[in-house]
């Protein structure tokens, strides 16, 4: 295949008036992987995505072996030969692997579907792929690893050029990232220009020719893997001297018995042999990017999944949490990830969202809402948390700012007097004022006395808000970091490997 | 809200307009039929609020009115009107089990749930009956009886069971349950409400509303007929809808409700008045169940919130 060479140049894009790609450029060829690099929000995603055709970008050339074009639409960008693998599966779940394989360009004699040639050409790409896969089993019954080998498979049935990958290994168990390592290179060998977005320092080293840094919408490194330090890179990606970050104060005070205690869980293939303890008036932070396997465990914690080995221990007593009120009737609190889908009652006064979870307790014989009780109960934690909203008893809690929503989840359970708390992701989405005072509540929670499990895959929080760092990758834990120990660099260096 | 002073000028406006091109409408004889006719579909209604409020409804109740009637006159054949009055109480909570069951056990949708008691219970209605119309001779003063002011007892029990599921909702730990599985079940289950167990209750309550109605419908004409309440349910969601709960559930107000039910029942009323053919009243029905949906559906896209 002719080497190909790609060439964006001075790409801009905004979304609603917000500028997320200031000016980018990209050079990529036939033949070689490039990395590119970036923590969420740096803007790797919207990039190739304008190069895939599903953005426009608002300024900027795409040149391909010469011809320029100022945008790309799916079609055209298909036509010239990119492909692209998204981070969630695009892919017909109840179709077959042969039809997926073929999505949109089935073999067709007369206008009916020429069944044989679809198989044909799907065995003949998996055969070249080495792949040991049913074509004719539809893709929803494949596990996940399948599902993304179906999808290269895909690309490369349909003569990709340019290959892109968006996070491909993020759900992946080892043995498949070594299979998926294998055919990259091997696509890479035959010529296809592949760029690889990643998070993941260890990835990069192992896979790439070139690295392509993205920070704020803006390019921040380029350079040959071989020729720039994975200190480099890291300092490339956040931006600053790595000390900047402040750690909060190191406690004074001991710490209590164990409030949660891990002993040896697995949960299915995604989280495997974790033990660890939370005490009372700690906070520590499980870190890990999506797919180490920190959200199940959480998950677990709370009676939302079953450890399929290993005990769980609350306050000192081993448990087995049947579910959600069991869990709670154990005092556990727990903060979702994703607020707007699993926390809170968007069209529900701001008072009801942070009284709902102690409504027995708060009315009258259990039955009887107080709307004056419920008030108070709002107001107690108004101040502490510093939660801005007018009306409380009426204004629905989609008008409040993402800070301002946390704050009342977290509310949530501090009116049940929640310990231990395990939030995850708290301040994602939430804007920098508010998260500074999430954090504070939580260490002042800590210092209070409560047990607290901060679940996140932001390098920066752990920094800010944990006594202790718990890292995780692929199921694992790989790192404990305590005091002195927890910096940016060997959080990203850990999670990385 | 301002949805259900809307909703109150419309109704206003209605009964002046019916007013005017009919010397009869404003009548207090009249004005009281309107009220006795809503009255079953208010009955229902009210529980049909609190289940859309929750996301589900309950398509069976039209059926359900039918086969009770059904069950009361065989009742009352081969054991008496009391028995007959507890075991149509008792008909009632069993499509309620099932319809809960259903939906919250089996995990069935409360359409297809509905729909299929909905067919079932027609069916064993005119099984029961033979296809016949049933006589009830004598049990006459739930559907006729006039306690106090003239009023008859079924335009009590409307207001009392509406104030009632007001109040529920409005003051109550589960109606306020309702409210949050509407709005997001997911958030709802995460903060400890039992969700399933909501639901179910909900279901039961309907099928109470739907025995209770179907005891009036019997009562007001002496006769069971397993052909009777055809398309009440068309009825009820229409008022409720018109009442301003959502499809997308999470809102909606017993008092919206009761606008919706006195609107439907005016306008057909009003239609009959004016002696527009009964079929014509159908079609009127049905738009404006297409129109409420579908400003149901403008103001979730403007909110940005489409079901």
């Amino acid at each position: 295949m002719p080497g190909v060479t790609l060439a964006l140049r001075g790409i801009r894009k905004s979304f609603g008036g917000v500028e997320v790609l200031h000016g980018v450029d990209l050079d990529a060829s036939g033949g070689s992987v490039l990395a590119l690099l970036g923590e969420n929000g740096a803007g790797k995603s919207t990039l190739v995505k304008i190069l895939a055709g599903d953005y426009q970008a608002d300024d900027g050339t795409i040149e391909m072996d010469g011809d320029v074009h100022t945008s790309l639409t799916p079609v055209t960008a298909r036509r010239l030969g990119i492909r692209m693998i998204h981070q969630e599966f695009q892919d017909a779940g109840p179709l077959t692997v042969a039809e997926n394989i073929s999505l949109g360009r089935w073999p067709s004699t007369g206008g009916l579907v020429n069944w044989k040639k679809l198989r044909q050409r799907a065995q003949s790409v998996l055969d070249q792929m080495g792949v040991d896969i049913d074509p004719m089993a539809p893709v929803a019954s494949l596990r996940v690893g399948e599902r993304q080998v179906v999808e290269i498979a895909r690309a490369l049935a349909d003569s990709a050029r340019v290959l892109v990958l968006d996070e491909p290994t993020a759900a992946l168990s080892q043995q498949e990232v070594d299979l998926l390592f294998a055919w990259v290179r091997r696509l890479r060998d035959n010529g296809v220009c592949i760029i690889y977005i990643t998070h993941r320092l260890d990835e990069v080293a192992e896979l790439a020719d070139r690295v392509q840094v993205l920070r704020n919408g803006e390019v921040a490194l380029v350079e040959d893997t071989a020729a720039v330090s994975r200190r480099e890179l890291v300092q490339a990606m956040v931006g600053r001297d790595i000390g900047e970050v402040q750690r909060p104060p190191a406690r004074t005070e001991p710490l209590g018995e164990p409030v949660i205690e891990l002993a040896g869980v697995s949960i299915g293939e995604q989280v495997t042999d974790v033990s660890f303890d939370v005490r009372r008036g700690e906070v520590v932070c499980l870190y890990g990017k999506l797919g180490s396997g920190t959200n199940q465990v959480a998950e677990m914690c709370f009676g939302l999944r079953p450890a399929t080995a290993g005990t769980l221990s609350l306050s000192g007593r081993q448990v087995q949490l049947r579910g959600i009120r069991d869990a709670i009737a154990h005092g556990v609190g727990y903060l979702p990830p994703d607020r707007k889908r699993e926390g809170i009652l968007m069209n529900r006064p701001v008072a009801e969202n942070l009284a709902i979870a102690s409504w027995p307790r708060l009315a009258w014989l259990r039955t009887v809402i107080d709307r004056s009780r419920e008030a108070g109960a709002y107001g107690r934690w108004k101040d502490r948390l510093n939660i801005k909203a007018g009306r409380p008893s009426v204004q629905p809690i989609g008008n409040l700012s993402g800070g301002n929503q946390q704050k009342v989840l977290l509310g949530r359970w501090l009116e049940r007097s929640s310990d231990p708390l395990v939030l995850v992701e708290p301040t994602r989405g939430v804007d920098v004022g508010a998260r500074q005072e999430i954090y504070a509540a939580v260490r002042t929670l800590a210092a209070d006395g409560c047990a607290v499990l901060v679940v996140t895959s932001d390098y920066e929080e752990a920094v800010q808000v944990a006594d202790r760092v718990l890292v995780m990758a692929r199921g694992r834990l790989v790192a404990d970091l305590a005091d002195t120990d927890i910096s940016t660099v060997k959080l990203l260096a850990a999670a990385g490997g | 809200m301002p949805e259900t002073f809307a909703l109150a000028l419309v109704l206003v406006a209605l009964m002046v307009f019916f007013s005017i091109k009919s010397e009869f409408f404003l009548t207090s004889d009249n004005l009281l039929n309107v009220l006795v006719s809503a009255s079953v579909i208010g009955i229902i209604a009210a529980p049909a609020t609190l289940l859309l409020v929750a996301g589900q409804f309950d398509l069976s109740v039209g059926s359900g009115a039918a086969f009770i009637g059904v069950v009361m006159a065989w009742g009352t054949d081969h054991y008496g009107v009391s028995q007959a009055v507890l075991l149509s109480i008792l008909a009632g909570v069993v499509i309620g089990v099932v319809n809960g069951f259903c939906v919250t056990v089996l995990k069935i949708n409360a359409l297809i749930t509905t729909l299929a008691t909905l067919a079932i219970l027609r069916g064993l209605g005119q099984v029961i009956a033979e296809g016949q119309t049933l006589l009830l001779p004598g049990f006459n003063t739930l559907g006729n009886g006039r306690p106090i002011f003239d009023v008859p007892w079924p335009v009590f029990i409307f207001l009392f069971t509406m104030l009632l599921t007001a109040l529920v909702m409005r003051f109550t730990v589960y109606g306020r349950s309702m409210y949050a599985i509407g709005s997001n079940s997911i958030a709802a289950r995460l903060a400890g409400i039992r969700n399933a167990r909501a639901v179910f209750i909900g279901f039961l309550l309907s099928g109470l509303a739907v025995a209770v109605g179907g005891l009036i419908l019997v009562s007001q004409l002496a006769a069971a007929s397993p052909e009777a309440a055809n398309g009440l349910e068309l009825s009820v969601v229409t008022a409720v809808i018109l009442g301003g709960a959502s499809l997308a559930g999470g809102r909606g107000t017993v008092l919206g409700t009761l606008l919706g039910v006195l609107l439907l029942g005016v306008l057909n009323n009003g239609l009959t008045l004016l002696s527009v053919d009964a079929f014509w009243q159908d079609v009127a029905r049905g738009s404006l169940l297409l129109a409420a949906v579908g400003f149901d559906q403008l103001r979730l896209r403007l909110v940005g919130e489409t079901s």
